[in-house]
């Protein structure tokens, strides 16, 4: 990340929600840090289901144990009962502890980052300027809802390096070396003998 | 938000159970938003940001202190049954305590975390296994935070425990 990169999240309005009231409002003030001027701190799942069904935001960020409903039955909610555009508002999901049951949820309930603490501002920074730059699909399907979890098949977003040792960015570039014959394709395709 | 392009990219097995998917491209209002020119450096916002986190230290570290002497509480009698609130008061302590750099106060708040997690879905209960946790939470914030090498050893006790527990 380059520090004297700018990021512009003054006209973005975030929502956080965190059944902790102090960590909500040292999530709140890290917020501020990044320049938003219009945040809503919300203390329930339940209560940021009723503000969405009035109005958009363009972040949210949660991190609710509450269980009535949780950060992800609520991004469940979010993602399979509104409709566009709201659906796909990102969600970055923030948790200390997650318990084993909670780690597929966490996969399966359609967020668009889980982030796990310990976190500092540069990290989550990093994720949100991740987001804006995020090019996965959004998809739909019986069983699941959300970003397109096949993050390999996309690489990370421009600009960005990759974590993994294989991470391929998404945009093709120049082809660097020269095209194969088609003699080579064709070996490579060929059913050949294998010595067990 | 743009209004999303849609396309079918399955209508066979290749996503989940054999049925369909839709995908939809989406430019978010956030992309779009932070495209804007304008706003602050990284290194303002990073400086911004821990100046305004670091007003809440002390309230929390006080939290965590409070969370830790309930822990000790409720530890402290036979604890024959297991005690959902031990999960509670333990994962709300590292929901304060992961916003700062606690080192080794957060790695013991979590081994109990993993701990009481690993039991419960295993049906098992120690309240021995409990306890030396909560005791090396106390030792750790006697050390203020800092990791020594009685809070590594310390550590390295904790991991054995939940090994153990695991294997269980």
């Amino acid at each position: 990340m380059n520090k004297d990169e700018q990021v512009n999240l003054e006209h973005s309005t975030v929502l956080l929600i965190d059944n902790n009231q102090q960590a909500l409002d040292m999530l709140g003030s890290v917020i501020q840090g990044f320049g938003v001027r219009e945040q809503i701190k919300l203390g329930s799942a339940t209560a940021a289901v009723k503000l969405l069904q009035e109005r958009p935001v363009d972040l949210i960020i949660i991190d609710c144990a509450d269980p009535e409903m949780d950060s992800y039955a609520f991004t469940r909610w979010l993602r399979r009962e509104t409709s566009a555009p709201l659906k796909y508002t990102p969600v970055i999901l923030v948790t200390g502890h997650a318990s084993q049951a909670k780690v597929q949820e966490g996969r399966d309930c359609g967020v668009s980052f889980v982030v796990v603490k310990p976190i500092t501002p540069a990290v989550l920074l990093k994720r949100v300027m991740w987001l804006a730059l995020d090019e996965r699909e959004f998809i739909e399907c019986p069983t699941y809802v959300g970003p397109d979890r096949r993050v390999r098949n996309y690489g990370p977003p421009m600009g960005e390096k990759g974590r993994r040792k294989g991470d391929l960015s998404a945009h093709i570039g120049i082809a660097k070396e020269a095209n194969m014959d088609q003699s080579d394709i064709d070996a490579l395709l060929k059913p050949q003998k294998v010595q067990l | 938000m743009k209004a999303p392009v849609k396309t079918t990219i399955s209508s066979g097995t290749a996503v989940g159970e054999g049925e369909g998917a839709t995908a939809v491209k989406v430019v978010s209002s956030l992309s779009k938003k932070m495209a804007e020119p304008g706003g602050l450096t990284v290194a303002a916002i990073e400086r911004r940001s821990h100046e305004r986190l670091l007003s809440h230290k002390h309230d929390a570290m006080q939290s965590v202190e409070r969370a830790v002497s309930e822990l000790e509480q409720r530890t402290a009698g036979a604890l024959a049954e297991p005690d959902p609130e031990l999960y509670r008061i333990t994962s709300q302590m590292l929901d304060l305590a992961g916003f700062f750099d606690t080192g080794p106060l957060y790695d013991a708040g979590y081994s109990l975390c993993d701990l009481l997690d690993v039991m419960q879905s295993k049906g098992r209960w120690s309240p021995d296994a409990v306890r030396v946790h909560v005791r090396a939470l106390r030792m750790i914030l006697g050390d203020n935070f800092q990791m020594t090498p009685h809070s590594t050893s310390l550590l390295e006790g904790l991991r054995a425990v939940l090994e153990h527990a695991r294997k269980a």
